[in-house]
Protein backbone atom coordinates (compact mmCIF):
# COMPACT_ATOMS: atom_id res chain seq x y z
CA UNK A 1 0.00 0.00 0.00
CA UNK A 2 1.32 3.11 -1.14
CA UNK A 3 0.27 6.54 0.61
CA UNK A 4 1.33 10.00 -0.57
CA UNK A 5 0.22 13.04 1.20
CA UNK A 6 0.74 16.45 0.09
CA UNK A 7 1.90 17.63 3.19
CA UNK A 8 1.02 18.51 7.24
CA UNK A 9 -2.20 20.13 5.69
CA UNK A 10 -3.44 16.76 5.24
CA UNK A 11 -2.09 15.11 7.95
CA UNK A 12 -3.78 17.85 10.13
CA UNK A 13 -6.75 17.80 8.62
CA UNK A 14 -6.65 13.73 9.52
CA UNK A 15 -5.89 14.36 12.94
CA UNK A 16 -9.16 16.63 13.55
CA UNK A 17 -11.10 14.17 11.68
CA UNK A 18 -10.05 11.57 14.01
CA UNK A 19 -10.59 13.45 17.16
CA UNK A 20 -13.94 14.58 16.10
CA UNK A 21 -14.79 10.59 14.88
CA UNK A 22 -13.16 8.68 18.38
CA UNK A 23 -14.56 11.45 21.15
CA UNK A 24 -17.86 12.34 18.94
CA UNK A 25 -16.84 15.57 19.20
CA UNK A 26 -18.92 18.49 16.59
CA UNK A 27 -17.26 19.43 13.76
CA UNK A 28 -17.16 23.11 15.11
CA UNK A 29 -15.28 22.00 18.10
CA UNK A 30 -12.74 20.26 16.36
CA UNK A 31 -12.65 23.01 13.53
CA UNK A 32 -11.67 25.60 16.33
CA UNK A 33 -8.35 23.63 17.47
CA UNK A 34 -5.04 25.12 17.21
CA UNK A 35 -1.62 24.39 17.67
CA UNK A 36 -2.27 25.23 21.15
CA UNK A 37 -5.33 23.61 22.21
CA UNK A 38 -4.52 21.53 25.33
CA UNK A 39 -5.46 17.95 24.65
CA UNK A 40 -4.44 15.22 26.84
CA UNK A 41 -5.86 16.17 30.71
CA UNK A 42 -7.83 18.62 28.99
CA UNK A 43 -10.35 16.67 26.96
CA UNK A 44 -12.12 14.79 29.53
CA UNK A 45 -13.10 12.75 26.79
CA UNK A 46 -9.44 11.37 26.04
CA UNK A 47 -8.89 9.22 28.35
CA UNK A 48 -6.27 6.79 28.68
CA UNK A 49 -8.56 3.95 26.05
CA UNK A 50 -9.55 7.11 24.11
CA UNK A 51 -6.10 7.62 23.08
CA UNK A 52 -5.38 4.38 22.42
CA UNK A 53 -8.08 4.22 20.55
CA UNK A 54 -7.15 7.94 18.56
CA UNK A 55 -3.45 6.36 18.04
CA UNK A 56 -4.44 2.79 16.11
CA UNK A 57 -7.11 5.19 13.99
CA UNK A 58 -4.44 7.38 13.15
CA UNK A 59 -2.17 4.01 11.97
CA UNK A 60 -4.83 2.76 9.78
CA UNK A 61 -5.95 5.81 8.13
CA UNK A 62 -2.37 7.36 7.47
CA UNK A 63 -0.99 4.09 6.92
CA UNK A 64 1.89 4.54 9.77
CA UNK A 65 3.03 2.12 12.42
CA UNK A 66 3.54 3.60 15.76
CA UNK A 67 5.69 2.11 18.28
CA UNK A 68 4.47 1.25 21.87
CA UNK A 69 7.87 2.97 22.94
CA UNK A 70 6.59 6.81 21.34
CA UNK A 71 3.61 7.01 23.33
CA UNK A 72 4.29 9.36 25.94
CA UNK A 73 2.61 12.33 27.29
CA UNK A 74 4.51 14.90 25.24
CA UNK A 75 2.71 13.88 22.15
CA UNK A 76 -1.03 14.39 23.76
CA UNK A 77 -0.21 17.75 25.31
CA UNK A 78 -1.40 19.98 22.71
CA UNK A 79 -2.96 19.30 19.11
CA UNK A 80 0.24 20.65 17.37
CA UNK A 81 2.14 18.39 19.09
CA UNK A 82 -0.09 15.28 17.73
CA UNK A 83 0.22 16.93 14.37
CA UNK A 84 3.99 17.29 14.15
CA UNK A 85 4.16 13.38 15.72
CA UNK A 86 1.70 11.88 13.11
CA UNK A 87 3.33 13.85 9.80
CA UNK A 88 6.51 12.97 11.54
CA UNK A 89 5.75 9.40 10.95
CA UNK A 90 3.48 10.02 7.76
CA UNK A 91 5.72 12.55 5.53
CA UNK A 92 8.87 10.24 5.27
CA UNK B 1 -40.28 -1.20 14.05
CA UNK B 2 -40.04 -4.93 14.39
CA UNK B 3 -40.21 -6.08 17.86
CA UNK B 4 -37.79 -8.84 18.75
CA UNK B 5 -37.79 -12.17 20.73
CA UNK B 6 -35.28 -13.19 23.12
CA UNK B 7 -34.67 -17.20 22.64
CA UNK B 8 -31.86 -19.47 23.18
CA UNK B 9 -30.00 -22.05 21.32
CA UNK B 10 -28.05 -24.98 22.40
CA UNK B 11 -24.52 -26.30 21.10
CA UNK B 12 -21.98 -29.06 22.63
CA UNK B 13 -20.69 -27.05 25.44
CA UNK B 14 -24.13 -25.79 26.81
CA UNK B 15 -26.52 -23.23 26.40
CA UNK B 16 -26.46 -19.74 25.32
CA UNK B 17 -28.92 -17.05 25.15
CA UNK B 18 -29.93 -14.94 21.27
CA UNK B 19 -32.00 -11.97 20.12
CA UNK B 20 -34.27 -12.99 17.32
CA UNK B 21 -35.63 -10.36 14.64
CA UNK B 22 -38.62 -10.84 11.94
CA UNK B 23 -39.33 -13.60 9.76
CA UNK B 24 -37.68 -17.74 10.53
CA UNK B 25 -38.23 -18.76 7.48
CA UNK B 26 -36.33 -17.81 4.56
CA UNK B 27 -32.88 -16.74 4.21
CA UNK B 28 -32.03 -16.18 7.89
CA UNK B 29 -29.04 -13.92 9.34
CA UNK B 30 -26.42 -14.84 11.56
CA UNK B 31 -25.38 -11.74 13.13
CA UNK B 32 -21.69 -11.86 15.30
CA UNK B 33 -20.44 -8.60 17.37
CA UNK B 34 -17.00 -8.01 17.33
CA UNK B 35 -14.71 -8.99 20.10
CA UNK B 36 -13.99 -7.45 23.85
CA UNK B 37 -14.50 -3.35 24.10
CA UNK B 38 -15.84 -2.94 20.54
CA UNK B 39 -18.86 -5.27 20.99
CA UNK B 40 -20.46 -3.08 23.31
CA UNK B 41 -19.85 0.11 20.92
CA UNK B 42 -21.84 -1.81 18.04
CA UNK B 43 -24.31 -3.58 19.95
CA UNK B 44 -27.11 -1.39 19.58
CA UNK B 45 -25.86 -0.34 16.01
CA UNK B 46 -26.41 -3.76 15.32
CA UNK B 47 -29.46 -4.02 16.59
CA UNK B 48 -31.10 -1.26 14.23
CA UNK B 49 -29.00 -2.87 11.14
CA UNK B 50 -31.35 -6.04 11.95
CA UNK B 51 -34.58 -4.29 12.82
CA UNK B 52 -34.37 -2.75 9.23
CA UNK B 53 -33.19 -5.96 7.37
CA UNK B 54 -36.97 -7.54 9.28
CA UNK B 55 -38.73 -4.63 7.71
CA UNK B 56 -36.85 -6.17 4.35
CA UNK B 57 -38.10 -8.88 5.04
CA UNK B 58 -34.76 -10.58 6.14
CA UNK B 59 -34.77 -12.48 9.33
CA UNK B 60 -31.97 -12.91 11.87
CA UNK B 61 -30.38 -13.90 15.14
CA UNK B 62 -28.04 -11.97 16.92
CA UNK B 63 -26.53 -15.30 19.29
CA UNK B 64 -24.26 -14.45 22.60
CA UNK B 65 -21.09 -16.26 22.04
CA UNK B 66 -19.67 -18.63 24.71
CA UNK B 67 -17.84 -15.90 27.25
CA UNK B 68 -20.33 -12.42 25.43
CA UNK B 69 -23.71 -11.27 26.40
CA UNK B 70 -24.85 -12.87 28.87
CA UNK B 71 -22.96 -16.03 28.83
CA UNK B 72 -22.19 -17.86 31.89
CA UNK B 73 -18.32 -18.49 31.10
CA UNK B 74 -16.25 -16.43 32.21
CA UNK B 75 -13.47 -14.11 30.23
CA UNK B 76 -10.89 -15.85 31.45
CA UNK B 77 -12.15 -19.33 30.17
CA UNK B 78 -13.42 -17.76 26.90
CA UNK B 79 -11.31 -19.62 23.63
CA UNK B 80 -12.35 -18.14 19.62
CA UNK B 81 -12.36 -22.19 19.66
CA UNK B 82 -15.30 -23.02 21.25
CA UNK B 83 -16.93 -19.77 20.07
CA UNK B 84 -16.38 -21.05 16.41
CA UNK B 85 -18.12 -24.33 17.03
CA UNK B 86 -21.07 -22.40 18.90
CA UNK B 87 -21.48 -20.36 16.30
CA UNK B 88 -21.11 -23.19 13.35
CA UNK B 89 -23.38 -25.79 15.76
CA UNK B 90 -25.96 -22.19 15.55
CA UNK B 91 -25.63 -22.14 11.79
CA UNK B 92 -26.14 -26.10 11.41
CA UNK B 93 -29.40 -26.07 13.67
CA UNK B 94 -31.06 -23.03 11.67
CA UNK B 95 -30.72 -24.82 8.51
CA UNK B 96 -30.23 -23.62 4.73
CA UNK B 97 -29.76 -20.29 3.06
CA UNK B 98 -27.56 -19.19 6.20
CA UNK B 99 -25.89 -15.60 6.10
CA UNK B 100 -23.60 -14.32 7.93
CA UNK B 101 -23.29 -10.66 9.15
CA UNK B 102 -19.99 -9.65 10.82
CA UNK B 103 -18.86 -6.36 12.18
CA UNK B 104 -15.19 -6.16 12.51
CA UNK B 105 -13.48 -9.03 14.77
CA UNK B 106 -17.21 -10.86 14.31
CA UNK B 107 -15.74 -11.96 11.03
CA UNK B 108 -13.51 -14.36 12.87
CA UNK B 109 -16.16 -16.89 14.11
CA UNK B 110 -17.95 -17.98 11.03
CA UNK B 111 -14.96 -19.75 9.19
CA UNK B 112 -16.07 -23.44 9.96
CA UNK B 113 -19.86 -22.47 9.31
CA UNK B 114 -21.78 -23.98 5.97
CA UNK B 115 -23.10 -20.66 5.03
CA UNK B 116 -24.77 -19.15 1.82
CA UNK B 117 -22.42 -16.06 2.02
CA UNK B 118 -20.53 -14.05 4.23
CA UNK B 119 -21.10 -9.99 4.83
CA UNK B 120 -18.50 -8.43 6.72
CA UNK B 121 -17.98 -4.66 7.86
CA UNK B 122 -13.83 -3.65 7.92
CA UNK B 123 -13.09 -7.18 9.24
CA UNK B 124 -10.18 -8.11 11.29
CA UNK B 125 -7.29 -10.21 12.03
CA UNK B 126 -6.85 -11.73 15.52
CA UNK B 127 -3.55 -10.63 15.02
CA UNK B 128 -5.33 -7.24 14.55
CA UNK B 129 -7.12 -7.70 17.83
CA UNK B 130 -4.50 -8.78 19.88
CA UNK B 131 -2.51 -5.39 18.62
CA UNK B 132 -5.30 -3.01 19.99
CA UNK B 133 -5.20 -4.70 23.11
CA UNK B 134 -1.69 -4.38 23.73
CA UNK B 135 -1.62 -0.69 22.74
CA UNK B 136 -5.27 0.06 25.07
CA UNK B 137 -2.47 -1.78 28.11
CA UNK B 138 0.55 0.50 27.08
CA UNK B 139 -1.92 3.62 26.86
CA UNK B 140 -3.17 2.95 30.30
CA UNK B 141 -0.04 2.52 31.80
CA UNK B 142 -1.52 0.02 33.93
CA UNK B 143 0.53 -1.74 36.68
CA UNK B 144 0.50 -5.34 34.78
CA UNK B 145 -0.98 -8.07 37.43
CA UNK B 146 0.23 -10.85 34.94
CA UNK B 147 1.04 -10.82 31.03
CA UNK B 148 -2.40 -12.15 30.44
CA UNK B 149 -4.15 -9.13 31.61
CA UNK B 150 -5.70 -6.37 29.15
CA UNK B 151 -7.28 -3.53 30.25
CA UNK B 152 -9.10 -5.27 32.95
CA UNK B 153 -9.71 -8.28 31.05
CA UNK B 154 -8.35 -11.70 31.95
CA UNK B 155 -7.56 -13.18 29.20
CA UNK B 156 -6.35 -17.29 28.43
CA UNK B 157 -3.13 -18.22 27.25
CA UNK B 158 -5.27 -20.45 24.77
CA UNK B 159 -7.36 -17.48 23.75
CA UNK B 160 -4.86 -15.24 22.82
CA UNK B 161 -2.93 -18.29 20.95
CA UNK B 162 -6.45 -18.90 19.06
CA UNK B 163 -6.34 -14.59 17.86
CA UNK B 164 -3.22 -15.23 17.16
CA UNK B 165 -3.68 -17.17 14.26
CA UNK B 166 -7.07 -16.21 13.33
CA UNK B 167 -8.17 -14.88 10.39
CA UNK B 168 -11.65 -14.51 8.63
CA UNK B 169 -13.15 -16.54 5.96
CA UNK B 170 -11.12 -17.36 3.17
CA UNK B 171 -12.87 -19.94 1.14
CA UNK B 172 -15.27 -20.34 -1.95
CA UNK B 173 -18.54 -18.75 -2.10
CA UNK B 174 -20.21 -15.17 -1.91
CA UNK B 175 -18.18 -12.76 0.16
CA UNK B 176 -18.95 -8.96 0.39
CA UNK B 177 -16.81 -6.50 1.99
CA UNK B 178 -17.93 -3.34 3.45
CA UNK B 179 -15.32 -0.74 4.81
CA UNK B 180 -15.44 3.07 5.93
CA UNK B 181 -13.94 5.39 3.35
CA UNK B 182 -11.54 6.98 5.52
CA UNK B 183 -10.15 3.04 5.98
CA UNK B 184 -7.39 2.70 3.09
CA UNK B 185 -7.88 -1.15 2.84
CA UNK B 186 -9.25 -2.97 -0.51
CA UNK B 187 -13.39 -3.67 -0.06
CA UNK B 188 -16.29 -4.55 -2.63
CA UNK B 189 -17.83 -1.40 -1.14
CA UNK B 190 -16.91 1.58 1.21
CA UNK B 191 -19.51 4.15 2.74
CA UNK B 192 -18.77 7.39 4.46
CA UNK B 193 -19.18 7.25 8.39
CA UNK B 194 -17.16 7.38 11.76
CA UNK B 195 -16.05 4.45 12.90
CA UNK B 196 -18.59 3.76 16.25
CA UNK B 197 -16.36 0.60 17.29
CA UNK B 198 -13.83 3.10 18.78
CA UNK B 199 -15.46 5.79 19.97
CA UNK B 200 -14.82 6.80 23.35
CA UNK B 201 -18.55 6.11 24.14
CA UNK B 202 -21.43 4.01 22.86
CA UNK B 203 -23.19 5.58 20.07
CA UNK B 204 -25.19 4.77 17.03
CA UNK B 205 -25.70 5.60 13.84
CA UNK B 206 -29.31 5.04 12.42
CA UNK B 207 -28.64 6.35 9.37
CA UNK B 208 -25.50 4.01 8.40
CA UNK B 209 -27.89 1.10 9.65
CA UNK B 210 -30.50 2.11 7.19
CA UNK B 211 -27.95 2.08 4.13
CA UNK B 212 -26.34 -1.01 5.64
CA UNK B 213 -29.31 -2.87 5.79
CA UNK B 214 -30.36 -2.20 2.51
CA UNK B 215 -26.89 -3.29 0.80
CA UNK B 216 -27.04 -6.89 2.87
CA UNK B 217 -30.86 -7.12 1.92
CA UNK B 218 -29.92 -6.61 -1.70
CA UNK B 219 -26.85 -8.62 -1.70
CA UNK B 220 -28.92 -11.60 -0.44
CA UNK B 221 -31.46 -11.16 -2.95
CA UNK B 222 -28.72 -11.62 -5.48
CA UNK B 223 -27.01 -14.48 -3.94
CA UNK B 224 -30.70 -16.54 -3.63
CA UNK B 225 -31.26 -15.12 -7.49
Amino acid sequence: MLVIFEGTSQVETTVRAVLADILGLSADRVAAFTADTPLFGALPELDSMAVASVLTELEDRLGILIEDDEIDGEMLETFGALVQFAASKALV
Amino acid sequence: MTALRFDTYDWSGGREAMLRFGRDAGPIVIAALPLFAEANRTRQFLVTILRELADHGIGSVLPDLPGTGESIVVTGETRLRDQRTAYTELAQQLGRNIYGLSIRSGALFDTDAALAGRWQLSAQTGEDVLRELDRARVASRSARASDTDYAGNTLSREMLADLRHATPYAGTGPLRGARLESDPRDADVKYAASPLWRRSEPDNDTVLAQILANDVSHWIASCES
